[in-house]
């Protein structure tokens, strides 16, 4: 049983490591899309996140706990939706982007956006107000102090960056539904981790899995080290 | 040379249906060191903070006269003409020199008047050892002494310090009180807020007393403890 297991890792690593084309082609989609989807998604949420947490109006209440409870609507219902979207009868049918990375993307939008609005409110919601009327005070314009307010939470900000990150580069539901699965076009790492162990393939599988754990331990590394720094604040 | 000042009238602070203060004429000059007591919760801070541009009042008007004209961009009017130190200052996550030149990047000054007014804050809040360290590990009394430099640097026309000297050892309150000095020297106008007399509070030619929520101004010496002098009310 440890024999399998070994020879199954030694396979896996040999495949990282020969820059299997097919292996390198799914990671490449991985990275592609949910970067694609951060990037659109990443400032205008972040902008709704502050403008929730400090502009009072009328809904805000609502809208906050309709975010909350996007947040945790399971990925394969987003994919459904997104789906029937994309479909040819759909609303958005003549984009033609079923089955496609830009659909893909869309979807990854959907999962990604309520991840950054709901951790960058609750980041905004408890800077402390000194920072923001120090900020002014000193000279600096209201773009200047909202970037102030934005270094000082630097961490919770970027632990709602990686939260997010991992949210979509992880997913299953919505990338098979909205992707197909198709080899080097819209088959990525979770995708093709599912579809290597149903049909018995392990290695690839695990190849895979490794570069999501590397990219994990990486991530939280790179934040703990961060944190360490950083010191609880007196007043 | 115009001097600068802060004409606030008709001013009224509530907090729901709960009234703070109000006041018919307050005017803080260029030149001016004025000391504006009042128990706690009395609304000395929320003044300030009013006076600064940092929070609208219920009612009243604040206008700013002598100023340069503000930049199109630039919405509300009061905000950058007074600086307001806070009773327990925030200081910005980073060393001791992030936050002593913090200011300057949005201020008109040449790099070598700059250069040589961080050298006097540091050597007058005496900062110099700790220019690298973390913001965050300074004692009380450091970091009070940090803020007051870093509002310092940039020759403030108005300032207002909120409790400057509180829960400071006698070098930190030495050392506070020779930079209020000096900035008093160069002409800034000041307005001081604390709940006790004390050697800061000496220097005041002026006072402003918030009682029974209105504020009162004097214009005697505030150097002898008991000295309350004759208020008189110019609000209502």
């Amino acid at each position: 049983m440890n024999d399998g297991w070994l020879a199954l890792l030694q396979q896996a690593l040999s495949l990282l490591f020969s820059l299997d084309p097919e292996v390198w082609s799914i990671i490449y989609v991985s990275f592609s899309v949910s970067f694609a989807a951060l990037l659109i998604t990443l400032i205008p949420s972040m902008v709704l996140g502050f403008v929730l947490a400090f502009a009072p109006f009328r809904g805000k209440w609502l809208i906050t706990n309709l975010v909350q409870t996007l947040q945790s609507i399971p990925t394969v219902v987003i994919g459904l939706l997104v789906y029937l979207l994309l479909t040819r009868n759909g609303p958005l049918g003549d984009l033609r982007w079923l089955f496609t990375q830009e659909g893909m993307i869309l979807g990854q939008m959907l999962i990604c956006a309520p991840v950054l609005i709901a951790m960058s409110q609750a980041a905004f919601t408890s800077v402390d107000r000194r920072a923001w009327e120090t900020s002014q005070t000193l000279g600096a314009s209201w773009v200047r102090a909202v970037w102030t307010v934005c270094r000082e939470l630097r961490m919770p900000l970027l632990l709602a960056i990686v939260a997010a990150f991992s949210r979509i580069l992880t997913e299953v539901g919505c990338s098979m539904m909205v992707g197909g699965n198709i080899l080097n076009i819209t088959r990525n790492i979770p995708t093709a981790i599912a579809l290597e162990t149903s049909k018995g393939d392990f290695a690839q599988a695990i190849a895979l899995g490794l570069v999501l754990l590397i990219l994990a331990l990486i991530l939280n590394f790179a934040l703990g080290s961060l944190r360490g720094k950083a010191m609880p604040r007196s007043h | 040379m115009t001097k600068v000042k802060l004409v606030a009238r008709d001013l009224e602070m509530s907090f729901g249906s709960r009234r703070l203060f109000n006041a018919e004429l307050l005017e803080l000059r260029q030149g001016d060191v004025i000391y504006l007591q009042g128990d706690n919760g009395s609304g000395k801070s929320t003044l300030m903070k009013i006076l600064a541009g940092l929070m609208p009042p219920t009612k009243g008007q604040i206008d700013a006269l002598g100023f340069a004209k503000n930049k199109w961009w630039q919405r509300n009017p009061l905000l950058g003409k007074a600086v307001y130190l806070h009773q327990h200052p925030y200081l910005f996550d980073g060393t001791v020199e992030y936050n002593l030149t913090y200011g300057l990047n949005f201020s008109s000054e040449t790099k070598a008047k700059a250069k040589q007014r961080i050298g006097q804050a540091t050597e007058m809040a005496q900062l110099g050892s700790l220019l690298n360290a973390r913001a965050s590990n300074l004692s009380g009394g450091e970091r009070q002494r940090l803020a007051i430099a870093r509002a310092w640097i940039l020759q403030p026309k108005l300032l207002m310090l909120d409790e400057p000297t509180s829960n400071m050892d006698k070098d930190s309150q030495a050392l506070v009180l020779q930079m209020i000095q000096q900035l008093k020297q160069e002409g800034a106008g000041m307005l001081l807020s604390s709940h006790q007399n004390c050697a800061l509070t000496a220097i005041c030619e002026q006072q402003w007393h918030i009682e029974n929520k209105q504020v009162l101004i004097s214009h005697q010496q505030t150097h002898s403890h008991s000295a309350q002098g004759a208020l008189y009310v110019i609000a209502n």
